[in-house]
């Protein structure tokens, strides 16, 4: 672990009473992670140590209780000067945990539904326990403030997503004169490019995740939190006459044993906290997984000097394998051709090619279907984008499949023609 | 200590997804449903591909086309209900839409290529907790030439859509004898089933806002105390000892029973089904009926896509399908679907102990043993149909109310929505017992959105009285014909 370079002003969170440091506005789960702490949680069953995994808000590793709320998601909000983050789900300490004994205890795992069932005693004494360390978090220390009014808009095109596709759909509308919003959950665009066209800023709303596509009497429209320019979120309702989805996917789990001790991270993760954030999360990583981001990964890590433990790629022959360490992971292990290798490593980052985010396509009545080469669900679309959707529904990027950046990028603008073709008059 | 996880947020391991699939759910809804995966704070973003690629490895002769994803719920990410509640919402309007928008593609690509048995004494057409309870305790009974059609998979109905409230708390004397014996039911069928349901009585606190709901808890606490049920009145202070968190404003009276409380419905199906496999009966799932063969009065087969049943008894237990299915067979029903929308939150650690409700505005939330509020709300301008979309509408009206009455969970995150339908009649009543003009058809539907919490107590009378004929005054009072002859007593105890 090394911070390449540091970026913002040196402030300090603290974290279970203790001071950290940090950086102002990076993600507060990378400021954890740069001082040294690995374990952020204890996950809700067998109260296993977790760490940040996906930096995506794709998982559920990282979350935290945040000045007093809890379950957030600490890879998403930004480091602030005195931030209160504590760790939620362990007793008497997230390090030292008791139920972690559940863990130990069942190692082949606990079937809930067939456990005590019909024991007298027991099953009510399982009740009782079981109601107690269910749950991840306590009430809130407070009621919420008051929320700023919903604010509702129209307009012609509504982009959902800045990353790679998204920025350059809307930067090829703006050639051609079609009025579009878009709508991205980071505060910066290009994802993946880790560069953007330049975009109008009133047509920008960064900070803005999409939470929904709904229908009502009014028409379709993207429900989205806006905390644009760092304010207080409010929601959004954005009605369109035509939608563009670029919304990317989400890192997913490889399932190995261990798969979700910390330090286990993802290779997109691990990719932005290096080039958009200065951290380089692991000197001496295992990588493994499969697909063309594996290799790049390798090199990005290379060039900024990092050592790599090992590249196993899961489709050929190393099989069974084990994310060693108690509370980080300090070695991965794997049978290859009969005998059980094992490799020394800070890390281990898991590079597979990445799941669809279909859910809004979905929403909004576009085909979702298995893909068998790609191995996961992509949503089924023309050429251009146009989805089986009964309203101008379109998709791109990674939407339709795993892509490379710049051919998520090429998709974009292929989506974006077709709807200035069509919103011309 | 060494797991290879497949769904991290609940802990949901390779291994368990491979358990189900040994059981016999080998689509997506139905694994998520029995292992857990997906239903966590992540919504399955992170697990879904994984446990997909368990089925695609694992499941033998599995067709691409059998992958479906589940239904993406909203809200996307975690989002506060004090937020949702800022929603514009035109309350004199009916609500329209409901997402997801229709699929184009349904059951039909999991549906099995072998056809289906071509006789049985009992065709049940209804694999929700009705037709399933049904089938088992004519198993107990003896009868087991019986086989159950289910047009989803198990839990795709409204009994693996509901809130799992059980209550005793009832307004006419059937109701609450109904109820009682289904809760000590309940008591054991962990015992009897092998499969847990995770009972909690934590009680039901109902809240009354106007005279006219005031005056109809404290009529029916003196009913509920008089066939052993212990409600009491209590006021808003006292309530508050109950629910702390709760503020009382315009609260005039509260009704109390500490023995009603909420199960996990899913688990049910699981059971009553593992026992009918057991027993010989078959429980068919994404079959759909598409028409019956009637001569002299009575149906000879019921016809679905998977091939004839010749039969001797058919019983609809199909909720708020039954309207449709009755009229393939030239029955016309008074049931309406009407749909009603649910949510759940982030998981908490307990604070809440009984299901609190709103009688004046429909208003229920109750905390499940995984921690999570879950909750709805009527809508007086719901038109009636088979729509189970989910709107923002409905999130707004409900965070709305619950923030209203528990301030404290403004900042709680939703995670997701869904709905079901209430199969609503004109006295709130179920219709049982036989079909006027075609007697070998027998009812078992209307619950209005109880369905579930009776379902136990129904079943075990309805076996008896089906195997020997004993009589029973709930197969001659809750009749359909009782429409014509308008007998009715109405049911004043309906959430929603």
């Amino acid at each position: 672990m090394r911070r390449i370079e540091q970026r913002g002003q040196a402030i300090t969170v603290e974290l279970d009473g203790d001071p950290v440091p940090a950086f102002d506005g990076e993600p507060v789960a990378l400021s954890l992670l740069a001082a040294g702490e690995t374990v952020f949680a204890r996950s809700i069953k067998y109260h296993r140590p977790r760490g940040p995994y996906c930096f995506a808000a794709a998982c559920s590793h990282c979350l935290m209780r945040v000045d007093g709320v809890p379950n957030i998601y600490t890879c998403r909000i930004p480091a602030r000067a005195g931030m209160r983050l504590e760790r939620q789900n362990a007793y008497p300490s997230v390090k030292v945990d008791v139920f972690q004994s559940i863990d130990w205890l069942f190692p082949r795992g606990l079937d809930h539904h067939a456990m005590f069932a019909g024991v007298p005693v027991a099953e009510q004494v399982m009740a009782k326990v079981a109601r107690h360390l269910a749950g991840l978090g306590l009430l809130p220390d407070k009621p919420a403030p008051d929320r700023m009014p919903c604010e509702t808009l129209r307009v012609k095109v509504a982009v959902a997503g800045g990353g790679a596709s998204g920025s350059s759909a809307a930067a090829r509308l703006a050639a051609q004169g079609v009025p579009f919003l878009l709508l991205e959950r980071d505060p910066f665009l290009g994802g993946r490019r880790f560069s953007a066209p330049d975009l109008p800023r009133d047509q920008v709303r960064l900070r803005t995740p999409v939470i929904g596509l709904y229908e009502d009497d009014a028409g379709w429209y993207l429900a989205a939190v806006s905390a644009a320019d760092a304010s207080e979120p409010r929601l959004l309702k954005v009605y369109a006459e035509r939608f563009l989805l670029a919304v990317g996917g989400h890192p997913p789990t490889l399932p190995f044993e261990n798969n979700e001790l910390p330090g286990v991270f993802s290779g997109r993760a691990a990719t932005s906290m290096l080039r958009r954030h200065g951290l380089l999360i692991a000197e001496e990583p295992a990588l493994v997984g499969r697909g063309p981001e594996l290799a790049e990964l390798q090199r990005l890590l290379e060039s900024h000097g990092a050592k790599i433990a090992a590249v196993v790629d899961v489709d050929g022959d190393a099989k069974d394998l084990k994310a060693h360490g108690r509370n980080k992971v300090n070695g991965l292990s794997f049978a290859r051709r009969g005998r059980r290798k094992k490799v020394d490593c800070d890390a281990i980052l898991v590079s597979v090619p990445i799941s669809p985010s279909f859910e809004l396509a979905r929403q909004g009545g576009a085909r979702v279907s298995w893909s068998p080469p790609h191995r996961t669900f992509v949503v089924e679309a023309a050429a251009d984008g146009r989805t089986h959707a009964a309203f101008p529904l379109y998709v791109s990027g990674e939407l339709t499949a795993p892509h490379a950046p710049e051919e998520s990028a090429k998709s974009g603008e292929l989506a974006a023609d077709a709807i200035a073709r069509e919103a011309r008059p | 200590m060494s797991k290879a996880l497949v769904c991290p947020c609940e802990d949901v391991t390779v291994d368990d997804v491979k358990h189900a699939i040994q059981k016999g759910y080998c689509d997506v809804e139905s694994v998520k449903r029995y292992t857990g995966f997906g239903t966590g704070i992540c919504q399955g973003k992170s697990c879904l591909t994984a446990v997909a690629q368990v089925l695609a490895s694992e499941v033998k002769d599995i067709k691409p086309t059998s992958i479906l994803p589940f239904t993406p719920r909203t809200p996307l990410y975690p989002t506060e209900l004090s937020l949702m509640a800022t929603a514009p919402v035109d309350e004199s309007r009916a609500p329209s839409g409901g997402v997801p928008a229709s699929l184009g593609y349904s059951f039909h690509a999991l549906r099995p290529e072998a056809p289906v048995q071509s006789r049985a004494k009992v065709v049940i057409i209804g694999g929700g907790i009705m037709g399933l309870a049904l089938a088992h305790n004519l198993a107990s009974r003896g009868e087991k030439d019986v086989v159950v059609l289910e047009k989803g998979y198990l839990c795709a109905g409204a009994s693996g859509r509901n809130g799992g409230g059980v209550r005793m708390q009832w307004g006419t004397s059937a109701m609450i004898e109904l109820a009682k014996r289904s809760i000590d039911l309940m008591k054991q069928f962990a015992r009897e089933m092998g499969i847990n349901i995770w009972l909690r009585q934590g009680g039901y606190l109902f809240l009354a806002k106007t005279k006219k709901i005031a005056d109809r808890l404290e009529a029916g606490a003196k009913l509920h105390n008089r066939h052993g049920v212990p409600t009491q009145i209590l006021t808003p202070d006292a309530a508050k000892d109950v629910v702390p968190q709760l503020t009382m404003k315009d609260v005039l009276v509260c009704a109390y029973n500490s023995e009603d409380g909420v199960i996990f419905p899913w688990p049910f199906l699981w059971g009553y089904a593992q026992s009918c496999q057991k027993k010989g009966i078959k429980v068919e799932t994404f079959t759909n009926v598409v028409g019956f063969e009637i001569a002299g009065g009575k149906i000879l087969k019921v016809k679905t896509d998977r091939g004839d049943i010749a039969c001797e008894q058919v019983v609809l237990a199909a909720g708020a399908w039954s309207p449709s299915v009755a009229e393939l067979a030239g029955v016309t029903l008074p049931n309406e679907p009407h749909r009603h929308e649910i949510l759940s939150t982030e998981p908490l650690k307990p604070f809440l102990g009984p299901l609190v409700s709103v009688l004046d505005s429909g208003l229920y939330f109750s905390q499940s043993m995984r921690g999570e509020i879950v909750g709805g709300m009527g809508d007086p301008k719901e038109p009636a149909g088979l729509n189970m979309g989910s709107t923002l509408r409905f999130v707004k009206r409900f965070a709305s109310a619950l923030t209203e009455q528990l301030p404290v969970v403004g900042r709680i995150k939703v995670l997701r929505q869904w709905a079901g339908c209430y199969d609503v009649t004109p006295d709130n009543n179920p219709i049982l017992g036989r079909t006027p003009g075609l007697p070998n058809l027998l009812q078992m539907s209307g619950f209005v959105g109880h369905g579930f919490m009776m379902a136990p107590a129904v079943a075990e009378r309805m076996a008896e009285w089906m195997v020997k004929g004993a009589p029973d005054e709930l197969f001659t009072r809750f009749t359909l014909d009782r429409f014509q002859k308008g007998d009715l007593e109405r049911e004043e105890f309906i959430i929603g």
